[in-house]
């Protein structure tokens, strides 16, 4: 099983390798003084790359176990969050999608619900408490609360 | 000769320095001692920080080093207690830390592993003062092309030394190299690699790197080990947490050999605590151990890796400060952070910039006694960190996470590029990679395709130049021993157990 891990990343590494090499034979090149231009380098590593996937191929190694079932939905759900969080991030605020997202992980880690919601709010209000603050750095407020604040 | 280590003191004692060294000192405890976090994530999250501060270079290191040697300290807590080791440094602590805190010695061990950390530590640091001089003297000779022969001697030496897969660890590298090509070429002006995303036009940068490698990919493997309740045992009582001075001295030649052991892996670049901690307790075992007793709880077991993993930390840092080349994974980052302040590293580095390498080497003096009088009465308090449960844990990391990539590109893009890096980081471990190798690949990617074009354009693109000089030469014999020598010890050994047989 995990060998088999191996072998289709050794062949994925080959496909790598090939797209470097493709990518990399078309760059155009202008005229410059360089003997060695922007190809030569990544060209060799895809070679070599190419060389160390065969190599992997020929003999896999032993790697990890890989979730699977509840694991790896558990597993993309936090990788959705955390793309969410990144995409409320400006327009929310630091306060409500801190207090969302840690709320959402504390819940995913196994706390109670009650210890979720109390921690996940105490960590945005101290956090942005703590950045703003006492270290000066400016986080967004979010774009919806501006106007009611009257600020710009 | 030792100019740099008095205007080094000068510098890291200033009130800001003194400061920075301490408070880097209690930071890296305490994120050694969380669980899951080691040194190279405590630097990755906590770097943006020290750039949103606007701390000026030399300050920035000093914070940074603080954190790196405090979280060596700190990764011993979970070993010696839980017995999960804080990152791979720290594995072989378990093996005799853990049995000593099931006999109710756990505060002697952490006790002993402290003093064992702090002479580790300041041997090494000895020896960086009055190495790193005479190394930056003769790098000082290099060219482009040595130093293109020296990275491939840093990537050959990892290759031998680190893991158990040379295959992956080479193929990290070479990933980690292919990454830090993407961008503007600086030769040419041409763009590689940028699917004409003009994000991608300055290349990939190194906070978001290190950030998505490190921490984004932590959090998924947090939630996976949370799942499967393995290791998370109960932790021991602390009892007395003083070490008895017969204890240390029971162990005094085995810490002392170790820290020496530590310090020479450290410096061979790519190599580090991982490797020198192991090669310590092994080498302890085999001259000391009569009674089969390692293993089962004894000092002298827990001691040398404790002094070597310290050992290695501080030894590390000479081939980084001298040669431009990091001596572990911890250090590239530390490398990275410093050309982020425009820093070049390399062979003049030590002679262009005094401050900082001066300001480093006594913040290490400094940072080395303010972390065992922090350890040695307070073990049981950072223990009390290990109690931190996941579930506040994890927000806490994806906090710091973007806050960090967000406060330094005010873009959207940097975090999601994060993202991704974070998942191809999880896909990497995964599969049985170390991380390390790709940071060095990513960090040393751009200086050896920038040196070894400069080393042919002086040569008019005739090969050759690379290796002409008897410095190169000897560059790349030494690459190939370390290759070549542990194989044919192997077979060597192989041979010989198939006679005995």
């Amino acid at each position: 099983m995990t060998l088999a891990a191996d072998r289709i990343l050794s062949l994925l590494l080959l496909g790598l390798a090939a797209f470097v090499a493709v990518q990399a034979w078309q760059l155009e090149v202008p005229f410059s003084y360089d003997p060695v231009g922007p190809k030569a380098f990544p060209l060799i590593l895809s070679g070599l790359l190419a060389i160390l996937a065969i190599v992997l191929f020929v003999r896999p190694g032993a790697s990890g176990q890989w979730p699977t079932g509840a694991l790896l939905l558990r597993l993309v759900f936090t990788m959705v969050l955390l793309g969410l969080y990144a995409a409320l991030f400006v327009n929310l605020g630091f306060l409500i999608t801190t207090a969302l997202v840690s709320v959402v992980i504390a819940w995913l880690f196994g706390a109670t619900p009650g210890k979720a919601l109390l921690g996940g709010v105490l960590l945005a209000v101290g956090s942005y408490l703590l950045f703003t603050h006492a270290l000066g750095i400016s986080l967004p407020v979010g774009s919806w609360i501006e106007p009611l604040l009257g600020e710009r | 000769m030792f100019d740099f280590l008095i205007d080094g003191f000068g510098v890291a004692l200033t009130p800001l320095n003194l400061g920075l060294a301490f408070l880097g000192a209690l930071l890296g405890t305490l994120f050694g001692a969380l669980p899951g976090i080691g040194p190279i994530n405590g630097i990755a999250i906590l770097m943006p920080l020290a750039y949103t501060l606007g701390l000026p270079a030399e300050s920035a290191l000093i914070l940074l080093a603080g954190i790196y040697t405090g979280s060596e300290y700190g990764g011993r807590m979970s070993s010696i207690l839980l017995n999960v080791p804080g990152d791979a440094g720290a594995v072989m602590t378990t093996l005799d830390g853990h049995p000593l805190a099931k006999k109710g010695l756990a505060g002697p061990a952490l006790g002993l592993s402290a003093v064992s950390s702090f002479i580790g530590a300041t041997v090494a640091i000895i020896g960086l003062t009055l190495f790193a001089p005479l190394l930056a003297a003769v790098a000082v000779k290099f060219g482009p092309a040595e130093f293109f022969a020296l990275m491939i001697f840093a990537f050959a030496s990892m290759s031998a030394m680190m893991g158990k897969d040379p295959v992956k660890t080479l193929i990290g590298a070479v990933l980690g190299v292919l990454i830090s090509t993407v961008g503007v070429d600086s030769g040419t002006g041409v763009l590689r690699f940028t699917f004409d995303m003009p994000e991608l036009y300055d290349g990939i940068d190194f906070v978001v790197m290190i950030i998505g490698l490190f921490a984004v990919s932590e959090i998924l493997l947090m939630l996976e080990h949370a799942f499967r309740h393995d290791a998370e045992g109960e932790m021991a009582p602390i009892g007395r947490v003083m070490v008895k001075l017969s204890e240390v001295l029971y162990c005094k030649w085995s810490i002392l050999r170790s820290s020496v052991i530590g310090f020479v892996i450290g410096i061979l670049p790519g190599t580090g605590a991982s490797v020198a901690s192991a090669v310590a307790y092994t080498t302890e075992k085999r001259l000391t151990d009569h009674d089969n007793s390692f293993g089962t709880g004894n000092m002298r077991g827990l001691a040398a890796p404790e002094a070597a993993n310290n050992a290695s930390a501080a030894g590390s840092f000479v081939p980084m400060l001298t040669l431009g080349i990091p001596g572990s994974g911890t250090t590239a980052i530390l490398l990275g952070a410093l050309m982020l302040y425009n820093i070049n590293p390399g062979p003049m580095m030590f002679r262009e910039q005094p401050v900082v390498v001066g300001g480093l080497i006594a913040s290490l003096y400094i940072g080395n006694v303010v972390l065992l009088l922090l350890n040695l009465p307070l073990a049981g308090v950072f223990a009390r960190v290990l109690q931190v449960p996941r579930w506040l844990l994890v927000p806490s990391v994806a906090i710091l996470a973007f806050v960090g990539v967000y406060q330094l590109h005010s873009d959207l893009m940097a975090i999601y590029l994060m993202l991704v890096i974070g998942v191809f980081g999880y896909l990497l471990r995964k599969f049985g990679f170390s991380l390390a190798p790709v940071v060095l690949g990513f960090v040393l990617g751009g200086l050896m395709e920038e040196n070894l074009r400069r080393a042919l354009s002086i040569s008019g693109g005739d090969v050759a130049i690379l290796w002409q000089s008897a410095l190169s030469v000897g560059l790349w014999i030494a690459a190939a021993l370390v290759v070549l020598l542990p194989l044919a010890a192997g077979r060597l050994k192989a041979k010989l157990m198939e006679k005995a047989a």
